[in-house]
């Protein structure tokens, strides 16, 4: 049973593409240098325009230009130097304050928290019932103290997608930095750097079959940004180090393949695995947006059992599923996401996340709704919350 | 063939579980693995999970004390 297992936890790491691995190939073994200017040998000349044509793919996707998009080693990366680097250039005794919202991923929240430490003001706004941050209320918190905006696009763990246009518009007209990460969108929906106002974005392959450990991150030319390393000075002096470049091809390559018919796609095969549980299983709560939420990524409260108890008897049968974030899924410890949307412990004690790519099917979703119903009603016979409790009349729409 | 004995007593959900996992992942074909707990909830949802994936529960036995599972891989 182990051996067919349905892998649906695709927000936390994907499946290498074998396109990916063909293009990353021949700058593991034949084309190897280090990336060299036109002084330099023709192995590493070569790599240097592979490196480019990488960066000028992905910097074009978001309509950026190919010197405002720097390589790093991935979403954690790049979100600590767009935080801590850009605010430790512009700080100033009275530029002090940073806005985030409360369900950012860890990367945005811990680089926030840390900056707090060291005497940083930092407003971490709440967000509605469906994670939505209320623009206006952003616009409220920006003082003339503030230095930066990072909001995510999208939710790692519910999905919900934010306004980002808007709130790019807010922050270009008060004069402060924008960040998004981006992490859970790239390639699933459109970024325009110039018509959404960002000046800084988190981007990384590992959510769309490309190579792990690479990553980039979005500059817009003039913003300032302090070295977050000290070293060389690759990445337009930006990021030093070497540069990986099967990783960076990798990337653009990763990018490449994933079309607007597979967005769809996934969405069709979102909607359904909703659509399945929330009419099939009772006591069951959709967290995130009906629609406004990434094609891949459906998140369920299942009321009175527990999400680990979950996740381990799905895994024993050969689902992998996760109950949060990936950083999230090694503790016990409620999802702060859920908690962010006004969940209670319950609440947040009992979602599963199920996020789909490529190569899941219609019929895989089928087979895993199923499977979890029947180790959800086991669950629930033994399960101690279910017995005598008084049961709320839960939130059961149907998409249409 | 051996016998792999897990001890979980005091243990709360879902440890007992995730070390029956542990054990079935790490035992060869025709071991059997004894697990001994007290959470009451484990002592139900062991034999569960055992009976999905395939593998023979031989019994369940229970003392004042402490509960045993027997599953042979």
């Amino acid at each position: 049973m182990e051996n067919k297992n349905i892998y649906l936890d695709n927000s936390a790491a994907t499946r290498l593409d074998e396109k990916v691995l063909e293009a990353m190939k021949p700058f593991l073994f034949e084309t190897y240098a280090v990336a060299s200017s036109e002084f330099g040998y023709s192995m590493g000349i070569k790599t240097r325009e592979a490196l480019a044509q990488a960066r000028e793919w992905l910097a074009k996707d978001i309509s950026a230009d190919a010197e405002e998009l720097i390589f790093t080693s991935g979403a954690t990366e790049s979100s600590n130097i767009a935080i801590k680097s850009s605010v430790e250039k512009l700080s100033k005794k009275e530029k002090n304050h940073i806005i985030t919202s409360q369900i950012e991923d860890f990367p945005v929240l811990n680089s926030c928290k840390k900056l707090e430490n060291q005497g940083f003001r930092v407003t971490y706004l709440p967000v509605d019932e469906n994670g939505f941050v209320d623009p206006a209320q952003l616009e409220k918190a920006i003082t003339d103290h503030t230095i930066l905006v990072s909001i995510q696009h999208a939710n790692q763990e519910i999905g919900t997608v934010q306004d980002i246009a808007k709130i790019g518009k807010i922050c270009k007209e008060n004069d402060v930095l924008f960040h998004t990460d981006a992490t859970h969108t790239f390639r699933r929906l459109p970024i325009d750097v110039n018509k959404f106002n960002i000046d800084l974005v988190t981007l990384s392959a590992h959510t769309i079959h490309g190579p792990k450990g690479i990553g980039g991150l979005y500059v817009r030319k003039g913003t300032p940004l302090a070295k977050y390393f000290d070293g060389g000075f690759q990445e337009f002096d930006k990021r030093p180090g070497l540069v990986n470049i099967p990783g960076a091809v990798g990337f653009a390559k990763a990018a490449e393949l994933v079309t607007e018919e597979e967005n769809n796609k996934l969405t069709n095969l979102r909607d359904h695995l909703i659509n399945r549980i929330l009419d099939e299983i009772p006591k069951t709560t959709l967290n995130g947006h009906r629609k406004k939420r990434v094609p891949q990524n459906a998140n369920i409260t299942f009321h009175l059992v527990e999400g680990e108890s979950i996740t381990l008897h799905m895994d024993m049968r050969g689902f992998s599923l996760s109950t949060g974030s990936a950083c999230f899924s090694n503790s016990l410890e409620a999802s702060h996401v859920i908690l962010g949307i006004g969940g209670d412990h319950e609440r947040a004690h009992g979602s599963v996340r199920f996020s789909l790519s490529r190569y899941n099917t219609k019929e895989q979703v089928d087979r895993t709704v199923d499977e979890i119903s029947d180790v959800i009603q086991k669950l629930r016979d033994i399960s101690p919350l279910s017995n005598g409790s008084e049961q709320n009349e839960l939130q059961k729409e149907k998409i249409s | 063939m051996s016998i792999i004995k897990v001890n979980c007593i005091n243990e709360t959900c879902p440890v007992p579980l995730v070390e029956t996992r542990k054990a079935l992942r790490k035992a060869a074909e025709g071991d059997t693995i004894e697990v001994q707990g007290t959470h009451s909830s484990s002592k139900k949802e062991i034999p569960m999970a055992v009976e999905s994936m395939g593998y023979e529960l031989k019994s369940i036995e229970e003392n004042d004390d402490y509960w045993t599972i027997k599953i042979q891989k």
